[in-house]
């Protein structure tokens, strides 16, 4: 039922102290927090954890959003620095399978294993990745959000993403050449 | 057309390389860039005639392939995380309680969010309501609470009140279309009944904002 209303109008609810407007907002972007924090960190655990706690800080800062970004952007934001956060305090991620369950299902175990391999040695080279080149990989090349996007959520400048981007890139592209 | 000089052997090279331009003069992040955003084989005019250009291409393309592939799965999101979530918003929001009953055989306490819910699922069963949520308040509290936090009010305030007594607001938008009044009233009379007919309670307040009206 609340497909019905856009993010903003939810927000209002919520502010206002209707719980199960951001109920809907978790039902709608909870899975962009997982996903961004699974890519980011590496490992399922702290994903869920990341994402969990950045659900949360985002219910308790809600008083304070102004709606000058969207609803995503600034969740984008709140996930990206938990993650950071969380990156520096533990750099040993345990798994490196970024699908999980999705990868486990279907096809033969032969594509599996390749395929696993595949996904391992990607989330490897990204995790590998010093933070802030691991950020702007994974936002604009996962996410798919523009340099002007990555440059709003993480407070930096089109440049600076930009450089980064190409650092990452170099580093990202030597890693899986080596790997082939 | 360009030379195409000597094919790319070793990209890692090519990437490690002082100079990051290609003979061609192209620089080769700006390849690898192209490459990683998918338009490899969308090639420039210049890259249409250059060889170099188009080697380099293919072999970053290839190299991509893989992340690219990575990006486009689906990730699934944990069932747990959206009720971990909830329960941890739980705890956070000051949880109030109705008695409905408290003698000698203990106490019968329904939470105030419970009352919310069962109105807010009320009135969306209304014809003419698209969406519906509902917060449990009590007007004096709820009067406090909003002058204490006119300037930065917060979730937080939506609070219930220990009793018999209920006090809801419901939110609504409404279908284009339909009369406003006549849906709003008949939201009220509906989760006011369905309040005394599931939870007990008797004294029941339901206030309605339309707030939207959607097409």
């Amino acid at each position: 039922m609340g497909s019905d209303v856009s993010d903003d109008y939810l927000v209002r609810r919520a502010q206002e102290g209707y719980v199960d407007a951001y109920a809907e907002l978790v039902d709608r972007h909870g899975g962009l927090a997982y996903r961004v924090a699974l890519r980011l960190l590496g490992n399922h655990h702290d994903a869920e954890d990341v994402a969990q706690e950045a659900l949360v800080t985002a219910w308790q800062q809600l008083p304070g959003f102004r709606g000058h970004s969207s609803f995503p952007t600034w969740l984008y934001q709140i996930v990206t620095r938990r993650a950071l956060n969380r990156i520096t305090r533990t750099r040993v991620t345990e798994s490196l399978d970024l699908l999980g369950d999705v990868s486990a299902a279907g096809g033969e175990p032969g594509q599996h294993t390749e395929r696993d391999l595949t996904v391992d040695a990607v989330t490897a080279a990204v995790t590998a990745l010093p933070p802030p080149q691991r950020v702007a990989i994974v936002l604009h090349h996962f996410e798919g959000l523009s340099n002007g996007e990555v440059a709003r959520i993480t407070g930096s400048s089109i440049p600076a993403v930009r450089s980064h981007l190409f650092r990452g890139r170099r580093t990202l592209s030597k890693t899986l050449a080596e790997w082939r | 057309m360009s030379d195409p000089g000597e094919p790319i052997h070793d990209v890692s090279l090519l990437l490690s390389g002082a100079n990051q331009h290609l003979a061609c003069g192209t620089d080769v992040d700006e390849l690898l860039g192209q490459a990683a955003d998918g338009y490899a084989s969308q090639f420039t005019s210049h890259q249409r005639d250059c060889l170099y250009c188009q080697a380099a291409l293919r072999e970053f393309g290839r190299i991509w392939q893989p992340v690219r592939s990575l990006a486009a799965e689906q990730v699934a999101v944990p069932a747990a995380l959206k009720s971990a979530v909830a329960s941890q918003i739980r705890k956070l929001v000051a949880d109030v309680w109705y008695t409905l009953q408290l003698d000698d055989g203990g106490a019968i306490r329904i939470a105030a969010r419970v009352v919310a819910r069962l109105a807010r699922e009320a009135a969306q069963d209304v014809a003419g309501v698209r969406v519906a949520f509902g917060r449990s308040t009590h007007s004096q509290m709820a009067g406090l609470a909003e002058r204490a936090t006119l300037r930065h009010r917060h979730p937080h305030a939506a609070v219930g009140v220990l009793g018999r007594t209920a006090v809801v607001d419901l939110a609504i938008a409404v279908r284009y279309g339909d009369p406003v009044d006549a849906v709003a009233r008949q939201v009220q009379q509906r989760a006011v009944a369905e309040l005394r007919r599931k939870v007990g309670l008797q004294d029941v307040t339901v206030n309605v904002t339309v707030d939207d009206v959607i097409t």
